[in-house]
């Protein structure tokens, strides 16, 4: 019961990362270059900023893998459960 | 966000609107920062001649050369937000039937003054200075070559005497004894991201109006005797990309 609700909350928070890390950068671009009066800070703090979250979200790491969900069993080949019938001849699935 | 290009495709997508935000955020934080422009503007002298628009054309027409004396102080525009400020002076006066017709506005002479971090390009405009001994240190040397007067900030115009960089006519040809002109200074900030702003005479919030930057005079009669080709140049200035006239 409790790994239930850890899983929920864990699936909640990985799906807010993104959100998370480009709203942070932006925030933090926008005020170093409010404080330094330069517009080429708030660019490069921004774009690096959204390299960084680039590389956390797309490349699947290892750890995001690490308790994977558990699908049922596939169904096994040429079961009864229903036919597929193609031109009036019956084909296995 | 199953697979990696999906992941990709999200990522970006967020990042263009949130960077559309961030823009959007600094263009809002310049009405924050206060401006205080002054300027002190005096014509030195007009002179009406006759003259051709280019050389093989076979309209005579009347032009007028106007020096003036500009004493600005533009460096509280340029904030964070500030490309460049496009100075820029005009002789307004009205025309021959004011109920009608309204009043024509020629450019006398302009300036593109660039931030002290925005990139070099040739046009920029390249302050005279008084002394033209020469520069003994690079310091010297590469402060003589700025926008704006040795040891100043960008936005200070100290110009006495400046020759026009534009003669200017009227549509019908005759420019000469018209009255009612007015010299007048405006400007045009150009930001890094959002709106661009001109120059404003009214007090909002933050933003001081401009005082002063005008003055009023006449056009006088076209010239009957000869005028010395000296007086009549147009400012060479040391920018690269001057146009034909100069």
């Amino acid at each position: 019961m409790a790994d239930a609700i850890i899983e929920k909350a864990r699936e909640l928070f990985e799906g807010q990362i993104v959100c998370f890390s480009i709203h942070a950068c932006a925030a933090t671009a926008f005020l170093v270059g409010y404080i330094t009066s330069n517009v080429y800070w708030t660019l490069y703090v921004g774009l690096g900023g959204t390299v960084i979250t680039f590389l956390i979200v797309v490349p699947p790491w290892p750890i995001y893998n690490e308790n994977p969900v558990q699908w049922l069993p596939a169904k096994g080949r040429g079961s009864a459960d229903y036919d597929i019938v193609v031109d009036g001849q019956r084909v296995t699935s | 966000m199953h697979n990696t290009l999906t992941r990709v495709q999200n990522v970006f997508g967020f990042f263009t609107s949130v960077a559309f935000a961030v823009a959007a955020a600094i263009a809002i934080s310049v009405v924050l920062s206060s401006q205080t422009p002054s300027a002190s503007l005096q014509l030195r002298n007009v002179q009406v001649v006759k003259g051709r628009p280019h050389y093989y054309s076979t309209k005579r027409e009347e032009y007028a050369h106007i020096t003036f004396s500009l004493d600005a102080d533009l460096s509280t525009l340029f904030n964070w937000n500030t490309k460049q400020v496009f100075a820029y002076i005009t002789a307004s006066y009205p025309s021959d039937s004011p109920a009608s017709i309204p009043e024509s506005e020629a450019v006398v002479w302009d300036a593109v003054i660039p931030a002290k971090n925005a990139p070099e390009h040739h046009n920029t405009y390249i302050h005279p200075t008084k002394s033209t001994a020469r520069p003994k240190t690079k310091k010297e040397r590469l402060s003589l070559n700025k926008a704006y007067p040795p040891g100043k900030e960008p936005g200070i115009l100290k110009l006495d005497k400046q020759k026009p960089k534009y003669q200017i006519t009227d549509v019908s040809g005759k420019i000469a004894e018209r009255n009612n002109a007015t010299l007048t200074l405006h400007w045009n900030v150009q930001p890094w991201v959002g709106a661009l702003v001109w120059d404003n005479r009214r007090t909002v919030g933050r933003w001081q109006g401009l005082k002063g930057g005008e003055a009023a005079f006449e056009f006088p009669p076209l010239k009957a005797t000869e005028a010395k080709k000296e007086d009549l140049k147009t400012a060479t200035g040391k920018e690269k990309n001057r146009g034909s006239p100069a």
